[in-house]
């Protein structure tokens, strides 16, 4: 069995079909043809080995320590104003008037006064600052049996902890954000190295019914209604990854 | 556009690096969209760099060269993907880099192509390189996967590290490594097709 150097084009759908880059019909069509014919089939299996292999076993190259310090230091950023002598609340303001500024479109635009910020924005807002903080959660464990009552007593009702670690989403831990003026909780699932912020808010909290928009500042959103609560996943993985990851955590039972 | 298919003893990194300021007076304002924009996926940026250049104190060097690319720029930045748009930054250095430290190591991407299509037709007509099944490819250490993935030519190797590395979708490749879509899943298709040949025949 041999394959040219120049696949053809049944053999690149088939690694866009494994990348989660199809739509509906056309996956269901390449579905149809790899049942048919197993040289197509066989692409892919190597193709998702591959993947796994990746992921599994390619150790992750992390960036040296330091290497922000530097480079904040390179642009000239007072290193007083790193860290905790900066107050959390105008960072957080910050990130809120930045995702609102980019949500806007252009310059032009978020010069008009008050574009409303949607709560889209505000768990976009809420991701940035906890990837920028020293800690992303407040609670850190991959336990759900630790993050889930560390939940109870701070917030009037603990969120669902599911494990996802089979489905390749370990949990990080839990913090609480804040969405308009309400404490939620938020839990934070890894996917790789990104961190994916997993909110959900009480339905009555965000009744505005707003377009949800698929991303805000390069991070992917998605938002689905479940028992009165209404979740919010944010995340810079790919789309494909954040869509799995919802319906990982809809199906899987606590 | 180059392609580096060989080492050379590198130079050193150009000297704009330093950690001094740089001498351009910008706004605070300039400060902290950097912050917000550059900051959070510096760890992409760099695991970027690392695979574009293949040591840690060059990857090193061109991210923090590529973040004051970033930092100047940063008034034309349309907000739209952050990522990609830092990923684009460092891509852009590290080829400005290796065009610089490794020149005699760079060919075009059309010769490459073209030697592709040769030894694919050689390879067919003597039937040598087979397709390995997925169990074989299935063993592979973390140590062997690591030199085949630095093995693949550049283009190949930068499609597979931006999609199966660093996750990043077909549209958002294509933007940051500048070609159109048709090209960046023929690349993903060839690297990963070599890359599974290569494991298959150095398995023990």
């Amino acid at each position: 069995m041999t394959v040219s150097a120049t696949p053809d084009d049944a053999n690149l759908l088939v690694h866009a079909y494994v990348d989660g880059e199809l739509d509906p019909a056309h996956a269901l069509e390449v579905e149809r043809q790899m049942a048919r014919d197993t040289v197509l089939a066989a692409e892919r299996a190597r193709v998702e080995t591959l993947q796994r292999l990746i992921r599994e076993r390619l150790p992750r190259e992390r960036a040296p320590q330091g290497l922000t310090r530097r480079i904040e230091a390179a642009i000239g950023v007072p290193q007083a104003a790193r860290g905790a002598s900066r107050p959390p609340w105008r960072a957080l303001a910050a990130s809120v008037a930045f995702a609102a500024f980019l949500a806007s479109g252009s310059t032009w635009f978020a010069l008009r006064p008050g574009p409303t910020v949607t709560v889209a924005d505000m768990v976009v807002a809420n991701h940035l600052r906890a990837l920028m903080a020293p800690q992303p959660t407040d609670v850190a464990s991959s336990d759900q049996h630790t993050v889930k009552p560390w939940f109870v007593g701070r917030i009037p009702e603990s969120p669902r902890v599911v494990d996802l670690s089979p489905q390749g989403f370990p949990l990080v831990g839990g913090r609480i954000d804040v969405i308009g003026r309400v404490p939620v909780p938020t839990l934070v699932y890894r996917r790789r190295q990104h961190l994916i912020s997993l909110s959900s808010v009480p339905s009555s909290a965000s009744a505005i019914l707003e377009a949800v928009p698929r991303a805000i500042a390069g991070y992917n959103i998605v938002s689905w209604t479940d028992g009165g609560l209404t979740y919010w996943a944010v995340s810079d993985v790919a789309p494909s990854d954040l869509d799995s990851f919802a319906k990982d955590f809809r199906t899987v039972g606590p | 556009m180059l392609v580096e298919v060989g080492n050379k003893t590198p130079k050193k990194a150009s000297s704009t690096t330093a950690a001094g300021a740089v001498g351009r007076p910008s706004s605070e304002q300039d400060r902290s969209r950097f912050q917000n924009v550059v900051l959070p996926h510096l760890a992409d940026a760099y695991e970027l760099a690392y695979w574009l250049t293949g040591n840690r104190a060059d990857a090193e060097d061109v991210v923090q060269e590529a973040c004051l690319h970033a930092f100047r720029g940063i008034g034309g930045f349309a907000g739209i993907n952050a990522r990609a748009w830092l990923l684009t930054i460092v891509r852009r250095t590290a080829y400005a880099w290796l065009k610089e430290n490794r020149s005699a190591a760079l060919v075009m991407v059309d010769d490459l192509v073209a030697v592709e299509e040769k030894q694919a037709k050689q390879c067919t007509a003597s039937g040598e390189v087979g397709t390995p099944e997925a169990a074989l490819i299935a063993k592979a250490d973390a140590l062997r996967l690591e030199s085949a993935i630095v093995a693949l030519p550049l283009p190949f190797r930068e499609t597979l590290v931006l999609r199966d590395i660093q996750e990043l979708d077909y549209r958002e490749i294509a933007e940051v490594t500048k070609v159109p879509v048709g090209t960046v899943m023929s690349r993903l298709a060839r690297a990963r097709h070599r890359l599974s040949a290569s494991l298959a025949v150095d398995a023990p």
